[in-house]
């Protein structure tokens, strides 16, 4: 959520090209339609939005049960105003101007913790995937993966062991408007079949998919 | 212009003048009195009539004096909004005097605004820099991609300096205006907490045990803001460089109760004693590419003097860096 467009254009395509699916909101009551709306693993969060500001936002998302980590991006950067946006609910808190690295860095944290990871690597059975360098491996041995492959593989082992459904992984991997068609991602979980072993993602017939550590041992 | 004498000059020359007056009228009837009537001699009734005529005397001094007795009042009603404890010159003031009350609360007012009205300016110019400066490091990112590491390194050595000085001169607007306005207490342990709160978020990666061990009834002479920037930047530096834990405590000065001295302890590596002033110093590390404490630091300093408070640093009893905040208490 970011009102200055050449930024929301740097920041979205760095997140892009790290494997992340975005959505830009250049204004307050946009951000919140979206934000409550659909199901984001985080929020990168601008304090000076039109409209309606970002602290009034989180409070309202918080207010709504949302716990969606958020990552306030601001130039506000004084240490009265990181307390106020941190006591409203917000995950983390940076300056501009900011280093991009440190931004995924942060972000990439913030999607761990919220998930309930506690090591940088995830790990399902023989697969190990490593977020901060877009890595996977099967057994140690390196396995290439396309950018979309990679976006349902991470968003499977984020939440391993549990039934993902077919419209949440769309909505994960592409942006909003993008164009979708829910086939593509039985055309991905088949070619992560291919690559990772059949029994890897499992299917559970009318609810969606889900990785699990135990079948992916046997 | 002439200089006006004292006030209480004049009332008392003026009820001169007025008794003499009085008194020169009173003469002349008592002359025509004693004339009509020059039968009365002195009595006991004449007595009686002097020793009420002394009482009205008295009553007259004593009316005098508690009629000056709003200045004194006034006086040091303004004399605790220099000292903080007070915003307005409050109370209910004779009828002369209420005028030129409501006058100076309106000029404080109106001060009141045009400070917080500079400060606000201040503040949307530094935030209205750090956007552009942020897409130009973005920028100096790309160029640093497509191969020109060195314009890349220029430009960010740039983009932090003029970070820095953003930073450094916004915190110095907002502390010499609210330094100007009077009126400034801050609990020091809300303070301390939400800072604390703060970082135990953002260095949640590093599972840094952050302790505050301050009493509920110190106060300091601070604005909330000031404070809050005072120990966001020592806790923060603590952080920095701690490896397992950080404390911040508070005691009332042992001398004579009238200062508070907020101690910050990091198990960090600590700084050599040559280096204590310098990194207090504005700049220090101003041109440096490591992520410096200098500045930070140096914003505290300020922050302090301007409170008429002061910083020193020592090593802490953990091997790591002790930091002690001397602020006026209240």
């Amino acid at each position: 959520m970011e009102d200055e467009t050449r930024l929301s254009q740097q920041l979205s395509q760095a997140l892009g090209e790290a494997g992340y699916a975005v959505d830009c909101a250049a204004d307050g009551e946009r951000a919140d339609f979206l934000g409550q709306t659909e199901r984001y693993d985080a929020v990168v969060l601008d304090l000076g939005l039109p409209s309606v500001d970002g602290l009034t936002l989180l409070h309202r998302w918080r207010d709504a049960g949302l716990t969606t980590p958020v990552l306030i991006l601001t130039a506000r950067g004084s240490w009265h105003e990181k307390v106020q946006g941190i006591d409203r609910g917000a995950d983390d808190y940076m300056s501009k101007p900011f280093r991009m690295e440190e931004v995924l860095a942060r972000l990439r944290a913030l999607i761990r913790r919220s998930s309930g990871q506690t090591s940088p690597e995830l790990r399902c059975g023989e697969v190990a995937l490593d977020p901060r360098v877009a890595k996977v491996t099967r057994n140690g041995t390196p396995v290439r993966l396309t950018s979309h492959e990679f976006r349902v593989l991470s968003y499977l082992m984020h939440h391993c062991g549990r039934v993902v459904s077919q419209s949440e992984l769309t909505d994960h991997i592409y942006a909003e408007g993008a164009d979708r068609d829910s086939n593509t991602v039985e055309v991905f979980v088949a070619r992560l079949r291919r690559k990772l072993g059949a029994s890897f993602i499992e299917t559970v017939r009318g609810l969606g998919y889900r990785v699990n550590s135990s079948r992916a041992d046997r | 212009m002439k200089r006006p004498r004292s006030f209480r000059l004049r009332l008392l020359i003026g009820s001169i003048l007025w008794t003499g007056g009085l008194l020169f009228v009173g003469h002349v009837t008592s002359i025509l009195v004693m004339h009509r009537f020059p039968t009365v001699r002195i009595n006991h009734n004449t007595l009686i009539g002097i020793a009420i005529a002394l009482g009205f005397m008295a009553a007259g001094l004593l009316q005098m004096r508690t009629g000056l007795s709003p200045f004194n009042e006034l006086r040091s009603r303004l004399s605790s909004m220099r000292d903080g404890r007070n915003r307005r010159v409050e109370g209910d003031y004779p009828t002369e005097v209420q005028p030129l009350v409501n006058d100076l609360n309106a000029l404080l007012d109106l001060r009141e605004h045009a400070v917080s009205r500079a400060v606000a300016k201040a503040g949307d110019l530094a935030h209205g820099l750090k956007t552009p400066l942020a897409v130009l490091a973005q920028e100096a990112e790309r160029a640093r991609r497509a191969g020109q590491a060195e314009l890349a390194a220029a430009i960010d050595q740039q983009v932090d300096r003029m970070r820095r000085q953003v930073d450094y001169h916004l915190a110095h607007a907002r502390a010499a205006a609210s330094g100007a306005a009077p009126g400034a207490r801050c609990a020091v342990a809300e303070s301390a907490e939400g800072i604390a709160r703060t970082l135990r978020r953002l260095y949640a990666e590093r599972g840094l045990a952050i302790s505050v061990d301050v009493p509920v009834d110190h106060s300091a002479q601070v604005h909330r803001e000031d404070l809050d920037e005072m120990l966001g930047n020592l806790l923060d530096n603590a952080c920095k460089w701690a490896r397992t834990r950080v404390t911040i405590d508070s005691a009332r000065d042992s001398r004579d109760g009238a200062a508070i001295v907020i101690t910050v302890n990091d198990d960090g590596p600590g700084i050599e004693p040559s280096m204590y002033d310098l990194v207090l110093q504005r700049g220090v590390r101003a041109d440096e590419a490591a992520p410096g404490s200098g500045f930070g630091l140096a914003i505290v300093r300020d922050l302090a003097d301007l409170y008429k408070g002061s910083i020193a640093l020592d090593s802490s009893p953990g091997g790591g860096l002790r930091a002690r905040l001397t602020l006026p208490a209240c």
